[in-house]
């Protein structure tokens, strides 16, 4: 299945894009998103645990599913300096 | 109080002189003195919050000053709450400024935030923010999360019972943390900016923004409106207090 996800801070930089193409497979799990993500992206690879994930701009787990209609917006991990 | 030397802000509709009296009764516990915690009470100060309480157990370092604008070679190996605090007498003597060396943890931050009207994050942990927020969360005081890493910041004003908290965006923490993280110098300004914006809204009863992402560098600034998490480990589900409670 090929889904446009909405990437935010250094991931588009990353990507070149606000809104970039993803084929996730079979898969409707947000884990899925993920995975394809850092696949085709490997520099963002070390966030897989801590990256934010909005279905719909509300956060939301790996394991949630979600459909072609869902908004899907990928997020760089909080960031920690002060 | 000498209301004067804020003219020019009063004159913003969104704070009037009515805005400008209320900031002056109000308190912000600013936890962490370094790179946004300073340049963040300094701009408070400036603005006219009335009270504020420093908390940094650590001291000047020659590598903190490409980041802040308040501390200067000679305050190297000086503590940090102290020295700002001293400067911020300079800058507003009607700002009551207090400051308190000590290590913020589980066991000492209950009494250092119980009177605060907003907590302000000054800190270099993630940890120490997860801390921050649960306690906020559960003493009902709003706090205002502010990163910097590399060239990105990050902001997020939190009010409890009716935003999202940290953990409702973050409830995962990595457990590996840099010993020494990369920030564009000109950074926390940039961002402390930002989180005194939230603050003073807080303050003056306005909603914060959400989680506010800002890359320095290219600039470019995003303003992402998050929901609560219904399953947060902190906040979701759980019924606080309506009114804020005070240890004695």
């Amino acid at each position: 299945m090929k889904i446009t996800v909405r990437v935010l801070g250094r991931y588009k930089d990353l990507t070149g894009a606000e809104h970039i193409a993803l084929d996730v497979g079979q898969d409707r799990t947000l884990r899925a998103v993920v995975n394809t993500f850092v696949q085709q992206y490997s520099a963002a690879a070390k966030d897989t645990k801590n990256m934010i994930v909005l279905k719909n701009k509300k956060y939301s787990s790996f394991d949630t599913s979600f459909t072609t209609n869902d908004e899907i917006t990928l997020v760089p991990p909080v960031v920690s300096g002060g | 109080m000498k209301l004067h030397r804020y003219q020019r802000q009063m004159l913003l509709k969104e704070l009037g002189m009515r805005g400008q009296q209320s900031l002056s009764t109000k308190h912000a516990v600013v936890i962490g003195s370094g790179g946004l915690g300073s340049h963040s009470a300094s701009i408070l100060a400036r603005m006219g919050v009335g009270y504020l309480t420093l908390v940094d157990d650590d001291t000047v370092d020659i590598t903190n000053l490409h980041r802040t604008a308040v501390f200067s070679e000679k305050d190297v190996g000086k503590p940090k709450a102290r020295i700002l605090q001293q400067k911020l007498r300079n800058v507003n003597r009607d700002c009551e400024v207090r400051a308190v060396k000590r290590k913020v943890t589980k066991a000492t931050i209950l009494p250092l935030v119980q009177n605060a009207d907003i907590i302000v994050d000054g800190t270099d942990s993630l940890p120490l923010r997860f801390l921050i927020n649960d306690t906020a969360v559960k003493q009902n005081i709003p706090w205002v999360y502010a990163g910097v890493q590399g060239t990105i910041g990050m902001v997020m004003g939190i009010v409890p019972n009716t935003t999202p908290c940290l953990a409702c965006v973050s409830q995962m923490i990595s457990q590996q943390t840099m010993r020494t993280l990369p920030v564009l110098g000109s950074l926390p300004g940039i961002i402390a900016s930002l989180q005194c914006n939230e603050i003073i809204k807080i303050l003056l009863g306005k909603p914060p923004a959400g989680l506010l992402i800002v890359d320095g560098w290219r600039p470019c600034c995003d303003c992402i409106d998050v929901q609560k998490n219904p399953v947060c480990p902190v906040c979701g589900g759980v019924t606080i207090r309506k009114s804020r409670q005070r240890i004695h």
